[in-house]
């Protein structure tokens, strides 16, 4: 049994960048053994630091047996240059040559005896293509070669049970060196196995393995936050990256000047986190500290690190003071006429005309939510003004938090100072949700200005392209809609809204937009559903007959269902409905003129007489239950029936001679079935 | 935190001098600066054009780069509408570029084995240029001192062989070596002149030419002549003269933007606009170079 070690050297790769090619390499040199049908260790390791990407697989045979085989050649009418040609492809002779009929016609075949192949000779044969299967997410060229990698690729090291593999990739020849020193490139290093390898590394304090730097970078951190009684914010994106940009970590707590602290924490921490990739602290009561740690590639022995970080935080945190002190005092109710000058999207006005229809449609919003009109409306006119401000010129995806501060520092009611920070929420599926009604009625507000006059102006997404998120937009909308349990009527702010538009002049094709925004929106919310692991045939079913104004019922009945599918008031209920359509399928052809009721004057036993009732029990309690509806009541009582349809097939035969006797039956079990449709349509649910 | 080594600080005009030195001997052809006014060390036809094109060709030059909207009138000690960009670019891009750059920032006080050096992933991309890249931007204990970049495309065209090139930003290299926490504040020779004798009153007065004086409606009809200029130096096949009028062109541009007349989807035409132009020189360009 032997090991395969190989090292990819190549200048620094991006974080994501590697955690990509580590994916795929070892995809890639897995289906290469099973292919093979090669034994190896499963459980094999891909590891990477920013300069190097290291495969080590163990517990390989060094020969597989190949079992013989005949192989079939031309056939035997082809020109004798085809016969040729086969003999010398199998490194065989004529004698060793036979005919064998096939069926399909005389062909020569070869038989391959079985023989034994050295893994080592596969592997020099296979490597070269198996690092060129590494599908980049993203690829460059330089110099004068043609090959394509994440950065450029220096050396390759592969070793076979001890020794050297030898092979060519592109312009590289693999050998069983390696650069020791990532930085100035020299010191060439011969090594054996993967085992000395990572020995020789570790006492350079450099760690190959990613997921080893991970612990002793979270140890290193939580050993000081304990001591120092402060708290870290899980962030698993941040040291990922971190973790992947080091390869021999070492933390280093730094701080910045306390006065900073005064400034709007958000901006600290994106200065901290997203432009210098600095892990921000908190104390015991969630308040950002002016401690953080940095994470460095070198060990700070004069302390140059730490100083040159502390300088850098310092500079970017005096800007951010410097543009907050200026902002945050810049009336913006006086700046809101300037939005006339910033455009904000072309076809559909500047920002000044986005906000008027926010404003509008918030406002007819503000009447189903209950909530102040006149806050709403002030929401609406201020909110986007930050996007003047110098501050989210800097700090870009602060838009909205930035302003809420603004709004909050000049005195504007909280409600107010929340739906602004919180109107561009949530942004996709996975994102913080408004709670607070203001807040979800500005960005409600927000997102369907935005998809109509996407819509509008034709800029839906295609299947392949959606430059402007639209498809996250209406996600939004959904979640909006739905785990908020909001009770608006979808349709009809379409169509306000696309008549706020055309007040403003834009002649847009309602009907159409209606339709197909439509359509968008009802695909979002199954996809949505899909997310929720709901089961395919219910989201079908649940979109069929409850349309936009019903996302909210859509999604609690589906929810419902999916839980209840496997129990005994989901399975029940679904029987008792299958087995009625199923006849009024079959009988589908007689094509009754349905009345929609059955005449009870026509019932000829107590078995029809019990259904009939039980139906009109049922109804009777669709009709009795309004907004409150307890969907897993309304399953329990449509399973009810279980006893009254098991005794009416059991008894009573609906093809009956006399033909209007069978059509008040089949009117009968159309009744049940309408009935059923209260709750849902159960046509396409799989029992 | 104030740092307490004591040793000979290296002027502004030194790490200068010292850069191209070390270049130099590294067989770069030292340039002087372009004499347009440009965004970038890269708009300089001894990278953009160059960078075009089979011959090898290895320069360095320093070159003032101008980028109007970043103007604070000399009051933020961190941004300047005009700047020094130190530029290397080589081509094709050799082996051991990033042992060569390592130690060119060893030529100017900074040694990689004290510093926490690291190349950070940011791809390059200029719109206006139709052109891209791949590399990182370095960061020197946490502080951005350098764009390292290996060029795929420029003007639209794809890049064989591949350039790569090193830009320094001066002002903030200078300022690491330097300790100094204000662009006004470094030393610029060892007779005591400061950034501030040298640069204040011009970033003072040219921020108010950009931000208030720049007469627009004659800078859109300047920028109207100069592209219909460029247009037809191209159509002459001349590339250099064409790549001058294209080059105001775009610096026109960048005023009128500063000048908060451009609206943003107008933004997106003008740079397409100037794109357009540059592909067509860097067309005729390539045609020369065979």
């Amino acid at each position: 049994m032997s090991e395969l070690f190989v090292e990819l050297f190549s200048e620094e790769i991006p974080a994501k960048l590697q955690i990509n090619a580590r994916n795929e390499l070892k995809k890639n040199i897995k289906n290469f053994f099973i292919e093979n049908q090669i034994k190896f260790n499963e459980n094999f390791n891909v590891y990477s630091t920013p300069n190097r990407l290291v495969l080590h697989v163990d517990k390989i045979p060094n020969e597989i047996k190949l079992s013989s085989e005949e192989i079939r050649g031309p056939n035997v009418n082809a020109p004798e240059k085809a016969l040729e040609g086969f003999i010398r492809s199998n490194n065989t002779m004529l004698e060793k040559i036979f005919k064998k009929n096939t069926g399909k016609g005389e062909f020569y075949f070869f038989k391959k005896e079985s023989r034994k192949i050295k893994v080592s000779d596969l592997l020099e044969k296979n490597l070269s293509e198996i690092l060129a299967k590494i599908a980049w997410n993203k690829s460059m060229k330089w110099a004068n070669y043609d090959l394509y990698w994440g950065r450029p690729l220096k050396s390759i090291l592969a070793i076979f049970n001890k020794k050297p593999l030898n092979f060519v990739f592109n312009h590289i020849n693999s050998s069983n060196k390696t650069f020791i020193d990532k930085s100035i490139e020299e010191g060439i290093k011969i090594f054996k196995d993967f085992n000395s390898y990572s020995k020789f590394f570790r006492q350079k304090g450099i760690l190959i393995d990613q997921d080893l730097r991970k612990k002793i970078i979270n140890n290193k951190i939580n050993e000081i936050i304990n001591k120092k009684n402060l708290e870290i914010k899980q962030n698993d994106s941040l040291i990922d990256e971190i973790v992947n940009i080091v390869e021999k970590p070492v933390v280093i707590v730094c701080d910045f000047d306390k006065k900073f602290l005064n400034v709007p924490s958000e901006i600290l921490i994106t200065t901290m986190q997203t432009h210098q990739k600095y892990l921000p602290t908190f104390d015991k009561k969630n308040n950002l500290t002016n401690n953080f740690f940095v994470v460095s590639d070198i060990k700070d022995i004069k302390g140059f690190v730490k100083l040159g970080n502390e300088r850098v935080i310092e500079a970017r945190l005096s800007d951010a003071e410097f543009f907050w002190e200026k902002n945050k005092t810049q009336n913006l109710v006086k700046q809101v006429d300037k939005l006339k000058n910033i455009n904000y999207f072309k076809g559909l006005g500047s920002y000044f005309d986005k906000i008027q229809r926010m404003r509008k449609l918030s406002s007819l919003i503000s009447d189903d939510f209950l909530i102040s009109k006149d806050k709403i409306e002030i929401a609406s006119s201020i909110c986007k003004v930050d996007l003047m401000s110098d501050l989210v010129g800097e700090f870009p995806e602060l838009q909205g938090i930035v302003g809420g501060h603004f709004a909050k520092f000049q005195g504007f009611d909280k409600e107010v100072c929340l739906a602004v920070s919180e109107q561009y929420l949530p942004n996709g599926m996975e994102s913080k949700l408004p709670k607070k009604m203001y807040s979800v009625a500005l960005s409600l507000s927000d997102k369907l200005d935005s998809l109509v006059g996407f819509f509008g102006i034709n800029l839906k997404p295609t299947s392949s392209k959606d430059p402007y998120a639209i498809r996250r937009m209406a996600i939004s909308l959904v979640r909006l809609i739905v785990e908020n349990e909001t009770k608006i009527k979808l349709k009809d702010l379409i169509v306000y809204t696309c008549s706020v538009y055309r007040d403003q002049g834009y002649e847009f094709d309602t009907k159409k937009i209606q339709n197909e925004l439509s359509d968008f929106i009802i695909e979002r919310f199954k996809n949505y559903l899909k997310e929720k692991k709901i089961r395919q045939d219910i989201i079908e079913s649940s979109t069929f007959l409850l349309g936009l104004d019903d996302l909210l019922k859509a999604y609690k009945k589906s929810l419902c269902l999916n839980k209840n599918i496997k129990k005994e008031i989901g399975f029940e209920t679904i029987a008792a409905y299958k087995r009625s359509s199923n006849i009024l399928n079959t009988e589908e052809k007689i094509s009754i003129e349905s009345l929609g009721f059955a005449d009870p004057g026509l019932f000829k036993n107590d078995y029809e007489k019990k259904l009939y009732k039980k139906i009109n029990d049922i109804r009777k309690y669709f009709l009795s239950t309004g907004k409150d509806e307890n969907y897993e009541e309304s399953l329990k009582i449509l399973s009810s029936i279980k006893n009254e349809i098991n005794d009416f097939f059991d008894n009573v035969i609906v093809n009956d001679e006399d033909i209007i006797i069978k059509k008040n039956r089949l009117e009968l079990l159309n009744m049940l079935c309408k009935t059923f449709d209260n709750y849902l349509n159960f046509t396409k649910i799989n029992a | 935190m104030v740092s307490k080594i004591k040793k000979k600080t290296l002027s502004f005009q030194d790490t200068i001098f010292n850069l191209q030195k070390y270049w130099s001997k590294k067989g770069c052809v030292i340039l002087q600066p372009y004499d347009l006014e440009v965004g970038a060390g890269t708009f300089h036809p001894a990278t953009t054009l160059r960078s075009l094109g089979p011959k090898p060709w290895k320069t360095a030059y320093v070159q003032p780069s101008r980028r109007p909207t970043d103007g604070r009138y000399g009051d933020n000690p961190n941004r300047l509408q005009h700047y020094y960009q130190f530029q290397v670019l080589i081509k094709p891009s050799p082996k051991e570029i990033k042992k060569m750059y390592l130690n060119s920032l060893s030529s100017i006080g900074i040694n990689h084995e004290e510093h926490d050096i690291r190349f950070v992933e940011d791809d390059w991309e200029s719109p206006t240029l139709g052109a891209a890249g791949l590399g990182w931007e370095v960061w020197c204990d946490g502080m951005e001192v350098t764009q390292f970049t290996y060029f795929q495309q420029m003007a639209g065209v794809e890049c064989k062989p591949v350039s790569v090139e090193i830009t320094y930003g001066l002002e903030r290299l200078c300022m690491f070596i330097q300790n100094k926490k204000s662009v006004f504040d470094l030393i610029w020779n060892d007779e005591g002149i400061t950034y501030k004798d040298v640069f204040h009153q011009s970033e003072k007065e040219f921020s108010a030419y950009n931000f208030e004086y720049a007469n627009t409606d004659n800078l859109f009809k300047i920028f109207e002549m100069l592209e219909e200029e460029t247009k037809l130096l191209v159509e002459k096949k001349v590339s250099l003269p064409a790549y001058d009028q294209c080059l105001k062109c775009s610096h026109v541009f960048n005023i009128l933007d500063a000048r908060g007349v451009i609206s943003v989807a107008q933004r997106a035409e003008y740079i397409a606009r100037i794109r357009e132009l540059t592909k067509s020189i860097g067309k005729v360009w390539i045609e020369s170079q065979s």
